[in-house]
């Protein structure tokens, strides 16, 4: 188990592919926390992020074979956890349930749990992530998703790319698009 | 640099992206506008706090309720494990391949046999003459033959000019075929 932290995410999902299940414990845990914070950032809320987590990781163990080494196996995970959180965001609307990025301007003063700033550290930290998460959860879901991937999963731009399934112009458009209005958004904070 | 191509430009030069005359041009705009360095500034300030997100972990049960599903998975009577992708043949399944060759096959053969029946030489074909064995095709070829009396009924067309005149075919028929005397 040591030496599997030598292998390459690609030489794991195929030896994964050839029966090693192994290989498919070490993708989970390399992978897991890192789904779960893309799709959480993405859908927020905590147990539909796990569920979507968890069925992306199954898909994984039960289509291991679609998977095709002519990708990174990173770029095939993400794209496969995103179009699953976009169907759950999808059916998530279609059940009128009240989103906060339907809200209007006069609406948002309140979407905020009550966390006040506080002289307390981590209290004010909390009050800034839950601000910016709510300024992300009012991004465009194309512009969200780009965002995510770039700021806070740090890949680059090629790779967002694929697994958008956007041309590298759009990519960084829409970058440069959700930078500005999370700054308007934000401004507050500052 | 205008306003615009500044804004356009600001996450390319954040994220190091602009060539050496985009990026002394940027900078060249920031500094002749204030503001635009401060819109800079925000930006990269709120870039860092994204960043600066902590990261997500999964709950202490997401793993064996993981390992719960594979194991409803490989159980299940319809297996949604799959175990090999099928090969396919320009993206079809060897079923799908099979049955649409069959298709195709079928479609052209109905075509063909309903496609109107035409001379591929472009030979006009000959008028029947009523005669049931085979004629020799050149007379020059059987100059020992004996020509067999055959009526013609050659009748001249008057008027080409009048469409409506059916043109008549000549009638060759050989000895098998006898007249009476012509009652007229």
């Amino acid at each position: 188990m040591d030496n599997q932290f030598r292998y390459t995410d690609e030489e794991l999902i195929a030896r994964f592919q050839e029966g090693d299940e192994q290989a498919y414990v070490e993708l989970v845990n390399r992978y897991r926390d890192r789904l779960m914070t893309f799709v959480f950032r993405f859908v927020n809320d905590m147990e539909q992020a796990e569920d979507i987590v968890q069925d992306a990781l199954l898909k994984l163990y039960t289509h291991k074979h679609y998977y095709k080494n002519i990708a990174k196996f990173s770029t095939w995970m993400y794209t496969i956890a995103g179009n699953l959180a976009k169907t759950e965001l999808r059916k998530k609307k279609s059940h009128k349930t009240t989103n906060l990025s339907q809200m209007g301007p006069e609406d948002r003063d309140y979407e905020l749990p009550a966390v006040e700033p506080d002289t307390d550290e981590v209290a004010q930290s909390e009050y800034i992530e839950k601000k910016i998460q709510a300024a992300i959860q009012r991004l465009p879901l194309h512009f969200r998703t780009v965002t995510i991937l770039r700021d806070i999963q740090e890949l680059s731009y090629e790779e967002i790319s694929k697994i958008v399934d956007v041309p590298l112009g759009t990519v960084k458009s829409r970058i440069n698009r959700a930078r500005l209005q999370l700054q308007k958004d934000l401004k507050d904070l500052k | 640099m205008d306003r615009y191509q500044f804004e356009d430009a600001i996450s390319a030069y954040l994220d190091n992206e602009l060539n050496l005359s985009d990026r002394q041009a940027f900078e060249a705009y920031m500094d002749a506008n204030p503001d635009a360095k401060a819109l800079v500034n925000d930006i990269r300030a709120t870039m860092k706090s994204i960043k600066g997100m902590p990261k997500v972990k999964a709950s202490s049960a997401f793993m064996p309720n993981l390992y719960k599903r594979i194991e409803f998975e490989k159980n299940r009577p319809s297996k949604k494990i799959v175990e090999r992708p099928s090969k396919t043949l320009f993206g079809f399944t060897p079923l799908y391949a099979g049955v649409m060759t069959v298709l195709i096959a079928s479609f052209i053969t109905v075509g063909v046999n309903l496609w109107p029946e035409t001379n591929p030489t472009g030979q006009q074909i000959p008028a029947f003459t009523g005669n049931v064995t085979p004629t020799p095709a050149n007379p020059v070829a059987a100059p020992n033959s004996t020509p067999s009396p055959t009526l013609v009924a050659n009748e001249t067309v008057a008027d080409t000019a009048d469409t409506t005149i059916i043109k008549k075919k000549k009638f060759q028929l050989n000895d098998k075929v006898q007249f009476v005397k012509d009652q007229r």
